[in-house]
């Protein structure tokens, strides 16, 4: 399968902290590519330098052959990125927060209100969706979210910890979406501690720690090949 | 163009909230209150007033004196009272304010110049600025009575000679002078009018400035708080239109609130200090400021205007920067503060101080403030001062230019994240 994003080498330093210490994966046309792993591993770094929010220290990040260095714009057309704990402007209302950011991916009116519908329709908040996103509850805000980054029909769809703080039904419904729109080809790269979701969601799994991948493949091949029955103790026996 | 108006309009809704609104409403109704019970208070203050009489004598003098009252907008009420200590109480059970003894042989004493002072007696009732004013009309009066005796005195001892010209000697006619005009006028009567003109202008420009400034910093902040800045900053938008767009979408609404401010603020002054435009129709000073070049021609208000729009964004400039500091909306209140300090130094210089009377390094460090330069503008313009006033221009869009470059840089890097002004150990997230 052609791959649309490559990262080779990636290196971040936040002053003397080398976050990322030369990372190397790459996401394929409509797959699903998880990286997990612990807190202050590195995910939500190497999801930033990709979604152009960080710049990266050393390595080379490729996307659809464009240079992160040198192309951003052409990264920021084409991904939608939805970082953990996202909010929305609670001054606005639900619709009006999809009508503000379809704006600027669309071409035409027409294909604001064909983004908008998109967005509705996964958000699925019926009439609240004409209300002020302060009303929200949390889960609501997280399914707008959602909705907003999948509306465009990115190239590649970036989510941070997608079910992070929600309850059971609502995590359930966001893996749902994630797994339809990933199955009309679009690529999705996300990070969770939820190893299970991970395993429910992903079609390949690179496991990070310290900066580093540790091992990378599909969630059965790495069960083989670590003997285990699950992502937690595959992570575990990978960290040995 | 589309994005960017997209993202100007966003800003502009987000900022013009219920809670904005509300506040506005209420401080223009709070000031216009203030305002009309300042005005009914110096109504009162003007209306005739009553002074309770206590006369002793009964010469021509005296009564004299009592009709000069009458036309000082005074009511005088004789009291029938044996002593000073009887008056007092009579005065103070009718809620009279001002008690006046005419001495036993007041008026004798004048014409043998073997003089027997008048008492008076007020009551302080309250301590606000009219409270006081009953008495200093009455000393208005009895200077005029004074001035009056005086020179019927002079006339009758000496028939052919004006008592003016004994009583001042020595006469003057005052000419103010601007550049290369000149009027007959008083220097102190010029300068009090120009000044009360134009009291406006600091306090507009410190309004603009701190409202803005503090939209423009709470909304980066709120940005961060509300998680919100991450998505906005992966959108396909150059960076330099995102902080463009919160730096106008900040001036609009901060021009707006501080023109309703405004409003509501003339209220206010107005109960103080009355209609201007009224004050100068009964006086020759129209004539003189005219003869004397002292009003802004529509060229001068322009170039006020540029003045005073480009301190505007030397502050959102410096708003943003300091925004990016902070790490919610709550760190972005403190962190307003030095911003505020550059605008108060020379708001209140502008009251306080003379500029070009200063050592030549204070003189420097007020230049070195971008927000000096229209706080001085109006009365550099006045006297003609273009060199001073265009310089300010100049320093000012160097210096807007130099933040914008900052901002638009801190913006494009990770800093727009990472940078933070807190006291706490920093923290990372991986």
């Amino acid at each position: 399968m052609e791959a649309i994003l490559q990262v080779k080498g990636l290196r971040k330093f936040y002053g003397k902290l080398e976050a990322l210490q030369g990372i190397d994966f790459e996401v394929r046309k409509g797959e699903i590519f998880a990286l997990i792993g612990p807190n202050g591993a590195g995910k939500t770094t190497t999801l930033r330098v990709i979604a152009t929010l960080l710049s990266p220290s050393d390595g080379e990040v490729r996307f659809n052959g464009f240079d992160l260095k040198k192309n951003p714009e052409k990264f920021r057309e084409r991904i939608s990125y939805l970082p953990e704990e996202a909010g929305a402007y609670r001054n606005l209302k639900g619709l009006d927060y999809l009508k503000f950011m379809a704006r600027f991916y669309a071409n035409s009116r027409q294909e604001v209100e064909t983004f908008i519908q998109r967005a509705v329709s996964i958000a699925d908040l019926g009439e609240r969706i004409k209300e002020k996103i302060g009303t929200y509850s949390k889960g609501m805000v997280r399914k707008l979210l959602l909705g907003r980054a999948l509306m465009t029909s990115p190239q590649l769809a970036i989510l941070d910890e997608p079910t992070s703080g929600l309850d059971v039904i609502n995590a359930l419904e966001v893996r749902e979406i994630i797994k339809k729109f990933a199955a009309g080809g679009l690529s999705v790269l996300l990070s969770s501690h939820n190893m299970l979701e991970i395993e429910f969601l992903s079609h390949r799994v690179a496991l990070i720690n310290k900066g580093q991948i540790l091992d990378a493949g599909s969630p059965e091949e790495l069960k083989a090949k670590y003997q285990a029955s699950n992502l937690e103790e595959v992570f575990r026996r990978a960290l040995r | 163009m589309k994005k960017f108006t997209n993202l100007l309009a966003k800003e502009i809704r987000e900022l013009i909230t219920f809670q904005l609104l509300i506040s506005l409403v209420f401080m223009v109704i709070l000031f216009y209150f203030i305002g009309q019970m300042a005005k009914s208070e110096v109504k009162r203050a003007m209306r005739k007033q009553k002074i309770a009489v206590l006369n002793f004598d009964s010469s021509p003098f005296s009564q004299e004196l009592i009709q000069n009252l009458r036309a000082g907008n005074f009511e005088p009420v004789p009291l029938q009272a044996e002593n000073k200590e009887d008056a007092i109480e009579q005065t103070n059970n009718s809620k009279m304010n001002l008690l006046l003894v005419i001495p036993e042989g007041f008026g004798q004493g004048i014409e043998n110049l073997e003089l027997k002072p008048l008492e008076t007696y007020t009551y302080l009732r309250s301590l606000t600025l009219m409270a006081n004013r009953n008495a200093a009309v009455f000393n208005a009066v009895l200077r005029v009575i004074n001035n009056y005796l005086s020179n019927d005195y002079l006339a009758k001892k000496i028939p052919d000679l004006d008592p003016n010209k004994i009583k001042n000697p020595i006469k003057s006619r005052n000419f103010v002078l601007v550049k290369e005009r000149m009027a007959e006028g008083s220097a102190e009567q010029i300068t009090g009018f120009i000044t009360s003109q134009s009291m406006f202008v600091p306090i507009i420009l410190m309004m603009i400035i701190i409202y803005s400034s503090q939209m423009v910093i709470s909304a980066i902040a709120m940005e961060k708080q509300n998680k919100t800045l991450e998505t906005l900053l992966t959108v396909p938008i150059r960076r330099t239109s995102i902080v463009t767009a919160k730096m106008l979408g900040s001036a609009v609404v901060g021009l707006i609130s501080a023109i309703i401010y405004m409003v509501g603020f003339r209220y206010y002054m107005a109960g103080f200090i009355g209609d201007v435009s009224a004050a100068i129709k009964s006086s020759n000073l129209g004539e003189i400021i005219k003869s004397l070049g002292l009003s802004l021609s529509p060229n001068q208000y322009l170039i006020l205007g540029l003045s005073l729009f480009l301190a505007i964004l030397c502050g959102l400039a410096m708003a943003t920067i300091l925004g990016v500091l902070a790490e919610d909306y709550r760190s972005a209140q403190s962190l307003i503060m030095p911003l505020v300090f550059l605008v108060l130094i020379p708001y209140f210089l502008s009251f306080f101080a003379d500029f070009n009377s200063m050592s030549v390094p204070a003189k420097l460090l007020v230049y070195l403030i971008p927000f000096s330069h229209p706080f001085l503008a109006s009365q550099n313009l006045l006297l003609g001062n273009y060199g001073s006033v265009l310089g300010g221009i100049a320093y000012m869009l160097v210096f807007f230019a130099v933040l914008i470059v900052v901002a638009a840089r801190i913006f494009s890097t990770d800093k727009v994240l990472t940078m933070k002004l807190r006291f706490r150990r920093k923290q990372v997230v991986l």
